[in-house]
């Protein structure tokens, strides 16, 4: 297969980046790893004339602690995500999701800003960030802009984005004390696969072991991953227990909106939702006891 | 320790240096001066009557050299069995699935040569098409090929015994059905060649091909060349697992555009391409019918049989007669009846994929037998052993059992997995099955009627003394070949494998029917040991005449020559040996007499060394119409037990263990013998698990690719455990046999059995998708 004709760019800096997007508008396409947009060129599902590169870019590479805050440079990579401490103390969610993206040679690619812009609704990553309540940093010649990552995503591929913007960090508030998340996907073989339904789960307790915030984000089950609300409104106020996450889950099961398609039935995605649902949340739930 | 010195042993394979450094040469990495590109026009349509094609457009476009169509190619009908040829180079009246040839365009480069293809016009009528077995068999149904009213490609029609009347003495009868899913064999090369017609008229076609001996009989007689004219070199290969069994479209379009240009063509598949032309396993639906007695006796098999064949034959005749004929074995079984029926349908043509016609018709009786067992109260490996076949048996259909460690295989897997503690006393959600299954060893007949040897294989010795050099026109397909004839050479010469070079895959080496019906170890070793042993006794009979030693007395050992009997003077043929070589550093001053002095030696009486080996079958099999399909000089046959865990809330099944036993012979290398057995279970784990090639309604592969057709990774492999069981087959060189097909034959219903020993209810379609299993468990807690 061969790829489209284009001319490619490699700035520096975001703002160089900026410059370039202002000036090719609509003929230009941001590259990071290239794992899913060299996909769909190859298909010749896209063609844009001019491709530039955000790989040199040393401002995206970031990922830190500050404040009361975790800060992800959109550059960072997948592979960078499995190995990071930061990640597994703070965001295990996240870093379930990252170790089960793709395989070895495309964690190494990929990266956290490519697999939200993609906006597959089937994605590993942005369950676990949405159940952590990120938000993403956007900018362009003209300035920056934060958004909740729930209002991010519009569609499949389509994003809040604008053409001459950049995803350039991810925010998290650090998760607060009596707080746990997880994240639990399903595909039909054990690796490299579009996930069936993929959940994330996470709950804070306050000082009286009363669930006080709750989100479940689910995937594959809309155009884009989303909050399963009613599950959320039955954790909350509650005292977490095993029959307390099957109702939730059973919640989440009717809040999702799965259609049918060659990979599964939505009956079996409907089904999965719920069985993730209460999966994640007990996971949740064991890791805040182990913070104890 | 081994009674050998060179086989049976794990020897390192020829090819691993360069295959570690990426040194290999395979199609891809090939070029040629002045070489041009080509691409294929293909169908869009699943059918349709083709009305006028207009290449006008493209032949205008710069950098096109060459646009052909069936005008320009013939309408020589060709395929794989001669009984039914019905494909030709293009299509010329109809288009019968997407992906059919139409047109073919060589250019300076790929990109002008895609262009121009879609600057190809073709005007047609498009006709309703059949895309599976219910709709191509309907009343009124739209037909394929005139000349297949129907679509019934094939049908075949056998009993040995009497089987109506052998189920009435039965005490227990049941019948299933069973269906798998189209497969892709999703080997890691797709299909690729170049082209070379030269000023002299000679055509080489480099290809990634198992049979280059077969490609080149195509060639010769689609392009109407010569006799002598045409050769096929095959490079390193990506795995073929059967569909490189057989000439492809591209193959003689790339020739054909050589042809007309002078220049030599280049042409790939993409991975699309490799979905699209098929040819890999067929959807199966088996019907059968087992009766046994109490005792478990298994007393009688009616099988029925729909092949959806796609829209050619390919190799489905064999397919049709395979998928019958290899339940013959390996239990005791008196009567059986088959027939079996291969549609045509609007979707490309399925051929052979290892274990040929008899993967799904082994998953259905083996998870049958097992529903029998447990009715019976028998254990599953008490009952098959309680039916087992030996070495000397002779099946219902006349296939020989010449050496058969069957039921050693049954009794290495169920030590080896602790079946004894585990079968019955797992928890809900873990299970353990077993199965067993056999193989031919090289198909007893060629695919076109011959009284050809099915391989020759030629030894020289090279004039300085120094090495063997083996000539073979065998298939190197990944699977270790040129490393097991190199073993085999050593071994009968005396000599160390460092002293043997290898060449194959070259029709100019002579003939080899290729790498396919697993028949490869046996047959070109055949040929490679007896022209291992002709060299030799070569360079010992002009020993014997210079030392005046008799042959009787002499002997070659690890590259030394032994005298049996003490105080055999040779030094003056050593004087002789380093005058020779004066001035040449690893002249021999002490010790035994070397083979190189004694090969060189040998060439100065003689001129060049070169002894030359051959095989073919004896005159196999049966009387009846169809016995020739099934039969082979030997069979190997294995057993393997399954060890699943199932998540009973997702349906998600892991294969935790696999235990697997083969009779292989005579392992030749083991550690090729175990990377075959490895890998079927790999393979055989896919197709029982995830692998489906999908369509959608106007006959569009819809998962052509290897993200969407899933193969296993290596987190979905289990952990297997190899057992090699060795019997001494008298048909085989050394006493080896196959191991490439048979050892898949278990995989699929050890885990269809495991799997009901975990969840309680059986699934009797393919694959075990999560959605499929947590839809059975679901049925089954509605009935209770
Ligand atoms: C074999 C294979 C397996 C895969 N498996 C998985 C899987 O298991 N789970 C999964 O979630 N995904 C998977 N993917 C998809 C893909 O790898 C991920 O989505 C990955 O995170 C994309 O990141 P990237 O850096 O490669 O993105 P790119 O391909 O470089 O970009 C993707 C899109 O995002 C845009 N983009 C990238 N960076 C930015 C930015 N900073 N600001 C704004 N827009 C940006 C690009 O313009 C493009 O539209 C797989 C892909 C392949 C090829």
């Amino acid at each position: 297969m061969l790829l489209p004709k284009f001319d490619f760019h490699a700035p520096e800096t975001v703002n160089e980046a900026c410059q370039m997007l202002s000036e090719y508008g609509l003929k230009a396409k941001l590259i990071a790893g290239g794992t899913d947009l060299m996909v769909n060129m190859k298909k010749k599902i896209l063609a844009p004339e001019q491709i530039i590169s955000i790989s040199q870019i040393r401002e995206l590479d970031h990922l830190d602690v500050s404040g009361d805050r975790i800060l992800i440079g959109a550059g960072v990579t997948v592979a960078d995500l499995c190995e990071s401490k930061t990640i597994a103390g703070y965001l295990p969610a996240l870093g379930q999701g990252a170790n089960n993206l793709g395989t070895p040679l495309i964690r190494n690619l990929a990266t956290i800003g490519g697999n939200i812009g993609s906006a597959r609704p089937a994605a590993d990553l942005p369950p676990g960030l949405m159940a952590y309540g990120a938000e993403v940093v956007l900018q362009s010649k003209a300035g920056i802009r934060t958004l909740p990552l729930d209002n991010f995503f519009l569609g499949p591929g389509f994003t809040a984005l604008q053409p001459d913007e950049i995803l350039t960090e991810i925010r998290i508030l650090v998760p607060p004390a009596g707080s746990g998340a997880a994240y639990v996907n399903i595909g039909i073989r054990k690796a490299q696969d579009c996930n069936l339904v993929n959940v994330a789960s996470y709950f804070a307790l306050d000082s009286n072991g009363i669930i006080q915030n709750a989100r479940v984000v689910m995937g594959c089950v809309g155009p884009k991953p989303f909050r399963a609300v009613s599950a959320e409104k039955i954790l909350i106020g509650q005292k977490p227990d095993i029959q307390l996450f099957e109702k939730a889950g059973e919640a989440a099961s009717a809040d999702s909106q799965p259609i049918d398609d060659f990979r599964s039935c939505a009956t079996y995605k409907r089904s999965m939702v719920g069985v993730l649902t209460q999966r994640t949340l007990q996971q949740a739930w064991t890791r805040i006891k182990n913070q104890e | 320790m081994s009674e050998y010195n060179v086989i049976n042993s794990r020897a390192t394979r020829l090819d691993a240096p360069a295959k570690a450094t990426g040194k290999a040469v395979y199609i891809d990495d090939m070029t040629l001066p002045g070489m041009l590109y080509g691409a294929l026009l293909q169908s869009p349509l699943a059918h349709a009557r083709i009305l006028r094609i207009d290449t006008s457009k493209a032949c205008k476009l710069p950098g096109v050299k060459s646009v052909v169509t069936a005008k320009d190619a013939g309408l020589i009908k060709y395929g794989v069995s001669p009984a039914r040829y019905d494909e030709t180079l293009f299509c010329h009246d109809k288009v019968r699935y997407v992906g059919d040839e139409i047109a073919a365009v060589a250019a300076v480069d790929l990109a002008t040569a895609l262009e121009a293809v879609s600057l190809i016009q073709v005007d047609c009528e498009e006709l309703p098409a059949v895309l599976d077995i219910d709709a191509a068999m309907a009343d009124g149904a739209p037909v394929l090929h005139n000349d297949y009213p129907g679509n019934v490609c094939a049908e075949v029609h056998a009993e040995f015994g009497d089987v109506e009347a052998a189920l009435k003495t039965c005490d227990l009868v049941r019948t299933t059905t069973f269906k798998n899913k189209r497969q892709d064999a999703a080997f890691i090369e797709p299909q690729g060649c170049l082209a070379n017609y030269d000023l002299s008229g000679n055509l080489t076609l480099y290809s990634s091909t198992q049979v280059p001996h077969y490609v080149q009989r195509t060639l010769s007689m689609v392009l109407q060349l010569p006799i002598g004219r045409v050769r096929v070199v095959k490079p390193y290969v990506g795995g073929g697992f059967g569909i490189k069994a057989a000439a492809n479209h591209m193959e003689l379009a790339a020739c054909l555009l050589s042809m007309k240009t002078g220049k030599p063509v280049k042409m790939n598949f993409t991975r699309e391409q490799v979905f699209t032309y098929g040819r890999a396993r067929h959807q199966f639906i088996h019907t059968m019918t087992t009766g046994v007695k109490k005792d478990g006796t298994i007393v009688a098999l009616k099988h029925q049989c729909h092949l959806d064949g796609g829209a050619y034959s390919s190799f489905g005749i064999a397919t049709v007669y395979y998928s019958g004929s290899l339940l013959g074995g390996p239990y005791k079984l008196p009567n059986m009846k088959y027939d079996g029926y291969r549609i045509y349908t609007n979707k490309p043509a399925c051929g052979a994929q290892r274990g040929h016609g008899g993967v799904a018709a082994r998953a259905c009786w083996e998870q049958q037998l097992d529903m029998i067992a447990e009715e019976l109260k028998m254990d599953p490996a008490e009952f098959r052993l309680k039916n087992i076949m030996v070495a000397g048996d002779v099946t219902c259909n006349d296939l020989n059992m010449s050496s058969l460690g069957m039921k050693e295989c049954i009794e290495a897997i169920r030590d080896g997995s602790d079946w004894k503690s585990k079968k019955g006393k797992l928890p809900k959600g873990k299970g353990i099955g077993m199965a067993c299954g056999f193989f031919v060893s090289g198909a007893g007949y060629p695919i076109y009627r011959s009284d050809t040897y099915h391989g020759t294989v030629m030894v020289k010795l090279t004039e300085d003394g120094g090495k063997a050099l083996v000539y073979t026109a065998s298939a190197e397909i990944g699977q270790g070949s040129d490393t097991t004839f190199a073993m085999i050479v050593a071994e009968a010469m005396g000599i160390r494998l460092e002293d043997v070079r290898l060449e194959s895959g070259d029709t100019d080496f002579g003939v080899d029917l290729g790498a396919y019906s697993s028949r490869q170890t046996l047959m070109t070793g055949h040929a490679a040991k007896e022209a291992a042993e002709d060299v030799k006794k070569q360079v010992l009979d002009v020993l014997s005449k210079e030392l005046n030693v008799p042959v009787s007395d002499m002997d070659i050992r690890n590259s030394f020559v032994v005298f049996k009997k003490d105080n055999v003077d040779f030094s003056g043929l050593r004087t002789r040996y380093i005058k020779e070589h004066r001035g040449w550093t690893d002249n021999p001053q002490s010790g035994p007499l070397t083979f190189t002095e004694a090969a060189r030696i040998a060439y100065l009486a003689k001129g060049s060394i070169v002894g030359t080996g051959k095989y073919k079958p004896p005159q196999l099999g049966g009387k009846y119409k169809g016995a020739a399909v099934g039969t082979s000089p030997a069979y190997g046959c294995s057993a393997q037990v399954a060890e699943v865990t199932v998540d009973m809330e997702t349906g998600q099944i892991t294969v935790d263990n696999i235990t697997d036993a083969h009779d292989c012979g005579r392992a030749i290398n083991v550690t090729s013998v175990e990377a075959q057995m490895v890998g079927s279970v790999s393979m055989g784990l896919g197709e029982a698990l995830f692998e489906e090639v999908k369509f959608d309604n106007k006959g569009h592969v819809i998962n052509a690719d290897l993200s969407e057709y899933k193969i296993p990774t290596m987190l979905d492999m289990p952990s297997v455990k190899p057992i090699i069981v060795e019997s001494d087959e008298p048909n085989g060189p050394f006493g080896a046999k196959e191991v490439g097909e048979g050892a898949i034959m278990p995989t699929i219903p050890a885990i269809l059995n495991a799997v009901y020993d975990a969840i309680g209810v059986r699934i009797h379609e393919l694959p075990l998708t999560p959605e499929r299993v947590w839809q059975a468990i679901c049925d089954c807690q509605k009935e209770k």
